[in-house]
């Protein structure tokens, strides 16, 4: 062992799988995530925190995962966004809203979006009251290049209505 | 004369092309499926760091890479030494002393930015990689250095190119009918001596990476990239690593948004292919944001002086003279057709018939500009739109009624611009109604009217076009010699063993939703749905159909792309004919393809399905009479050509452009006095891009493309220290990307011109033209109207407005002069 | 975006991180580390030992006395003050500006602490605290001491808390019920980054206390006592909003940056502050 480093073992529930593995304590969540477990969905789009590109869910919140170690994860329940849809199997009424709306071009956002709604949705699953210029700011944290936001806002105001919301 | 058609397109009820077909390549992006560079992984791989330099302008003493090439991990370095020896220089499409400038893959001799790669280190680790860069010790000398686009080209400022001697790339004078004539015919002239547009970037979230594997055994390079144009990099890099160009072969699949930004990275991709050879191992690169904001590209900056307009007293605007100075950036990528490039929209929207530019192409210690979105046209579009706007302004004609005598006719069309460019189709004063209709405009100048204390309110209307698909003969404009002249894009139309229906294409996308919008135009040829068709994802050069210019850019996917894939199916749909008329014993006039089967019209029992033809003529052909077998194979393979003639290039006249889209936008601002801070109240765009293959796709790009714009014209501007040459803004946190809570709702519309020379009526349109750019200009101008302030810059934040209004305005950013 | 390689150890107690902190120089407390992983991951801050507080209780709860005082572990997240009725109760202008921070992502992670430590001249609690007459509770390993805020704002990234010390929470004193408020910021874009900020604190009619304090101009949160004599003994209603600006960062030299000039940024600062004694003369009994 390094003696400017520290090594730690975790235990991380990720999408419902409990993993132990070894991360040293500078690895970001992010790289933990798409490295060490091989979940390619979340993103980097940044390296000052504030494109969103990687966010995920850790203990029911949003949060950028490049800007939280993995260490620092022990303990806790992430979910990325390929905990969305069972693999071949349908995408949820929020994945299928963002189809429906054309809420997504190039993809790249869409992972850290999806999760920032999800989490959104879960705190207001009633979006009807919600004013457009709120919204709007609720999703601040994930940038998108390809879409103007137009059809994301339209896309989670949809899924709001939809009845089923992601639990 | 064009029919302008306001409800949904083509064909009947039955044709997939005009419908918003929901995208095929959806499910893999929302389940986190995608296949970008990054999550890619190849056995016994190494990372790359590029070290770059801290100085904008300095001479390379020496480069020591002893300690990083020590530590345990790291696999290989390269300096720009080792590269001068491997390669040769990147060759140049300027003519005359540009054409000499010596430019490599990394620094050689002298950096020339802040942020050129000097060296490079190959590792285990990302981290390690890192560390490893920071312990080369190279030793720099700083060199004078120069930020500023025009003084650049004074005889005084320091020479970044030694081997040429000079910061002049390119200079031309682009000269149309008789501007003195008209300058001394005019009721007024118009003088605006200094107008500037700024360099941003449309930034796409994914930033540039590659993983290539330079194979020792078969000597072949691999390459996995997000490069927009990977045949436009082989014909660089071919030469430059003294290969074939053949042997580079390129994979891409998806792609996290280019918009221009990701062509110019070939100079990336050969120092990482070095890396790989030296190391006998793959190497992969993904830049951080940071690194990308630095060392990528940026848009073109242009600087116009001296601008003077000609105003007959009815409001009739003759042209216009101007001088232009485009800075380039250290090193000329991709440049200098931005030179020539331009001039697709010599005229914006207008009927100007006398037009005088004299451009100058620069070099400055910046990073060199790459086309960004409205590459080249968006900087001289917002230019004119300026113009009218303050022509309207200053000899107080009404800005909607000035536009619409000044515009071209829908009955003028197809339009000859003086400069030989013929435009297809349009309405532009339908799309303006429909824009001022869809912000209901009477209610704004009401509330101008009565806009509450502090706050001013203004309305700014954006007029742009959005030139599709180049003629590369405008190259010739800059340099004769280049070899380079029309366009193409090539599509492959296949059977597989069942029938199943396989297209794939020469172009990249980066979001524009190919795979949906081919498969539509193929299911129409073939009597299918798109489900039906499968549309491979991405380009691989082993496996794709291209030409010389293949790629998504430029706003010609509609035409190019389409058009190929429709001249692939057709191809196949006759040899299906051709198989089936034998099969069915039918005559071929006597057959149609529908719902996957070949028929006799009229007669359903006499039909075979599209498995049967395939069986015949790939496990079955001894079955085939020999004139059959020998005509088809199934896999056709199409290139469209668009109807480009060689350009003159002494005169600078012909077409160099094939489809003309346009957009009009209109942009309500509140501004806070006080502050000049800047809200919009409401927005509205109105696109008009021929036939539309898929609506809401269209719609999608408007949107993007309006958010770039509104991005541009209040958020995003990089900036260069003029005494350090640092860039003060190369972090997320610095350069503020525009956000969800920027950008307003935006509202829409459109118009359908189909374009008379493209053959399914469509125009591309996916770049925009930058119109929130010049309707904001204008909003901005208009809120300010009774100050005396010009906007003169693109680029608008709030200590600027704030400047404006707080101005002697005794020396006015535009002088009238009237007979 | 690579960050150096760092220790890292996550305490069980108050106790345990203090001594942690004490232990080495290059220790530093990680909190929600929105703003010290950036740092690390710029390599703009150089730290061999993160000592992770996030999950020690006693950092992270909110309390409301029976008197009115606030007080405010460093550990809460702006999210939990956001959602706290404690400090709906309190002080429902600190709940305003924890919803309007940043971003969603960020306020689930950043504390007020952190923003209070980092001391940045843009972050935006400290001059709501100075206006205040905030103190805080420094831990150490004598126990805790209480810093007004007047002196816990030290210089630019510096505050009170010493080395082997570490933040334990802010506490807000009840505010008189005759007491107004106003916090106003001037951002580049939504939300975004600040050029100037203003938070004002004004007691009674006429005047008797007024507290006008400037954030992003200087290193630390700068009181204004020229324009505070502005107002103290005034009407509210006869607060002359234009000499109180005119008062205002008289004789700061502002700096200038790619985002404004010196001369911008002065003047926002006299803008800010004259909005924010407007607010807080209209905001008269609903601190």
């Amino acid at each position: 062992m390094n003696d400017d480093a520290t090594v730690h073992v975790v235990h991380v529930t990720v999408n419902g799988e409990e993993h132990e593995r070894t991360v040293p304590a500078r690895q970001l969540l992010v790289h933990f995530l798409r490295d060490t477990l091989g979940l390619r969905g979340t993103h980097i789009g940044c390296d000052t925190g504030n494109c969103g590109a990687c966010t995920v869910i850790v203990d029911g919140q949003a949060i950028k995962s490049c800007m939280v170690l993995a260490v620092q994860a022990d303990g806790l329940e992430v979910e990325t966004v390929e905990s969305l849809a069972p693999r071949g199997g349908s995408l949820n009424p929020l994945q299928q809203a963002f189809h429906e709306h054309h809420a997504l071009q190039c993809g790249y956002c869409t992972p850290g979006m999806l999760m920032s709604a999800t989490a959104m949705l879960r705190d207001n699953p009633d979006l009807s009251s919600m004013p457009d210029e709120e919204l709007r700011r609720s999703f601040k944290g994930n940038i998108c290049r390809c879409t103007g936001y137009e059809n994301i806002v339209v896309a989670v105001r949809a899924a709001a209505g939809a009845q089923e919301v992601t639990s | 004369m064009t029919d302008t058609l306001t409800e949904p397109g083509i064909g009947t009820g039955t044709s997939w092309q005009g419908q918003s077909v929901p995208r095929k390549e959806d499910g893999r992006y929302l389940r986190g499926e995608g296949a970008f560079v990054d999550d890619l992984w190849m056995h016994r791989m190494g990372y790359v760091y590029f070290l770059r330099s801290p100085y904008a302008h300095a001479r390379i003493l020496s480069i020591d890479v002893s300690k990083a090439a020590a530590m345990d991990g790291v696999y290989a370095t390269l300096t720009g030494e080792e590269v001068a020896e491997l390669t040769d220089p990147y060759f140049q499409m300027a003519p005359g002393a540009a054409n000499g400038m010596v430019d490599y893959c990394l620094a050689v001799g002298k950096a020339r930015f802040m942020g050129e790669p000097v060296a490079a280190v190959l590792a285990e680790t990302r981290e390690l990689a890192r560390d490893a860069a920071e312990a080369i010790e190279v030793v720099y000398e700083p060199l004078p250095l120069i930020v500023d686009g025009v003084a650049t080209a004074e005889p005084d400022a320091p020479v970044l190119h030694e081997e040429i001697g000079t910061n002049v790339a390119w200079t031309g004078l682009y000269d149309y009918g008789d501007i003195d004539w008209a300058l001394a015919q005019a009721d007024h002239v118009v003088r605006i001596p200094h107008m500037y547009f700024h360099r941003f970037s449309s930034t796409p979230l994914e930033c540039n990476a590659a993983l290539v594997n330079w194979d020792p055994g078969t000597d072949t390079i691999d390459v996995k990239s997000n490069i927009q144009m990977p045949m436009f990099a082989s014909m660089y890099m071919g030469p430059a690593l003294r290969i074939r160009s053949d042997r580079i072969r390129w994979e891409t699949q998806d792609i996290g948004g280019g918009f221009g930004i990701k062509i110019t990275t070939y100079t990336y991709i050969t120092a990482i292919a070095l890396l790989s050879r030296k190391a006998g191992r793959p190497a992969k690169w993904a830049e951080t944001r940071s690194e990308h904001l630095m060392g990528s590209g940026h848009g073109n900056e242009r600087t116009f002086l001296d601008i003077e307009v000609p105003v007959m007293a009815d409001g009739t605007i003759l042209g216009f003279s101007a001088r232009a100075f485009d800075d380039a950036g250290a090193y000329l990528r991709y440049e200098p057709l931005g030179a020539v490039i331009w001039s697709h929209v010599l005229v914006g929207c207008y009927r100007f018939k006398h037009v005088r530019v004299k451009y100058t192409e620069t070099l400055t210690n910046k990073v060199p500009v790459c086309p960004n979105r409205g590459y080249s046209r968006l900087q001289h579009l917002w230019m004119v739109e300026r113009i009218v706007d303050l022509v309207a302004h200053e000899l107080g004609f009404d800005p909607v009624e000035l536009r619409k005598r000044n515009y071209v006719q829908p009955e003028d069309y197809p339009y000859e611009v003086p400069n030989g460019c013929v435009y297809d189709s349009g309405n532009l004063p339908l799309s303006l109604d429909k824009t001022l209709a869809l912000i209901d405009e009477p209610k704004w100048r009401e509330r101008q009217r009565n806009a509450p204390p502090g706050k001013r309110i203004g309305i700014g209307i954006g007029s742009t076009l959005d030139s599709g698909t180049n003629n590369f003969g405008q190259s010739q404009i800059i340099n004769p010699q280049l070899p380079f002249t029309g366009n193409g894009e090539a599509a492959i139309a296949k059977l597989g063993f069942y029938g199943e229906i396989q297209i794939s294409l020469g172009t990249v996308p980066q979001g524009q939703s190919h795979e949906t919008t081919a498969a539509q135009v193929a299911a129409d040829v073939l009597g299918v749905s798109p489900d039906d068709v499968d549309v491979t994802a991405g380009f691989k050069s082993l496996q794709n159909a291209y030409v010389g210019f293949s790629g998504t850019y430029a706003s010609q996917f509609a035409v190019t792309g389409l058009n190929a894939v429709a001249g692939a199916a057709e191809m196949l749909k006759a040899e299906i004919l051709k198989i089936g008329a034998f099969a069915l014993g039918a005559a071929q006039s006597d057959l149609e393809l529908s719902g996957g089967m070949v028929q006799v019209v009229g007669d359903p029992e006499r039909a075979i399905p599209l498995a049967g033809i395939a069986n015949l003529a790939l496990a079955n052909v001894a079955a085939l009479p020999d004139e059959i077998a020998d005509t088809t194979s199934l896999t056709c393979r199409y290139v469209y050509r668009p109807p480009f003639e060689v350009v003159d290039t002494e005169r600078k006249w012909g077409n160099i452009s094939l489809t003309w889209a346009n957009q009009i936008h209109a942009c309500v601002v509140e501004i806070d006095e006080a502050t000049g801070q800047v809200t919009i109240l409401d927005y509205a765009a109105v696109d008009d891009c021929g036939i539309r293959i898929n609506p809401k796709i269209i719609e999608g790009q408007v949107h993007g493309a309006a958010a770039h714009g509104i991005g541009g014209a209040l958020h995003e501007s990089f900036t260069y220290d003029e005494e350090t040459g640092q860039l003060l803004n190369a972090t997320f946190f610095d350069y503020h990307a525009a956000t969800s809570a920027d950008i307003p709702h935006l509202r829409t519309d459109y118009v359908e011109s189909p374009s008379l020379t493209s053959p399914n009526g469509a125009k591309g349109m996916g770049e925009g033209g930058g119109a929130p750019l010049h309707a904001i200009s204008n909003a901005i101008q208009d809120a300010l109207a009774d100050t005396g302030a010009v906007v003169t810059h693109a680029f608008n934040p709030p200590e600027r407005i704030y400047e404006m209004l707080n101005a002697d305005h005794a020396v006015r950013g535009v002088e009238v002069v009237s007979r | 975006m690579l960050m150096a390689p760092v220790r890292y150890v996550r305490p069980d107690s108050v106790g345990d991180a203090l001594e942690a902190l004490e232990g080495e120089d290059g220790a530093r407390v990680l909190a929600g580390g929105q703003s010290l992983v950036n740092a690390l991951k710029l390599r703009a801050a150089r730290v061999e030992l993160l000592v992770d507080i996030t999950r020690l209780a006693e950092l992270s709860e909110i309390s409301l006395e029976p008197d009115g005082t606030l007080v405010v572990g460093a550990a809460v997240t702006y999210v939990e003050v956001e959602r706290s009725a404690d400090v709906a109760r309190a002080l429902p202008l600190l709940q305003h500006i924890a919803a309007h921070l940043v971003d969603r992502q960020v306020r689930n992670r950043g504390t007020v602490g952190g923003n209070c430590c980092l001391n940045d001249p843009l972050s935006n609690l400290p001059p709501l605290f100075v206006a205040i007459g905030a103190r805080f509770r420094i831990a150490g390993r004598d126990g805790l001491r209480e810093v007004d805020a007047d002196d816990f704002f030290t210089g630019p990234y510096q505050t009170a808390v010493r080395h082997g010390e570490l933040l334990h929470s802010v506490v807000v004193p009840p505010l008189a019920p005759d007491t107004g408020l106003g916090y106003q910021s001037l951002q580049l874009g939504a939300e975004s980054w600040a050029l100037a900020r203003a938070a004002v604190c004004l007691v009674g009619d006429p005047i008797s206390s007024a507290r006008v304090v400037l954030g992003c101009i200087g290193p630390r949160p700068l009181r204004q006592p020229d324009a505070e004599e502005r107002l103290i003994g005034r009407r509210r209603a006869d607060v002359d909003l234009q000499e109180v600006e005119r008062a205002t960062a008289v004789g700061i030299r502002a700096f200038g940056d790619v985002h404004a000039s010196g001369k911008y940024r002065l003047a926002m600062a006299k803008t800010v502050a004259g909005r924010a004694v407007a607010q807080a003369i209209g905001t008269e009994g609903t601190a």
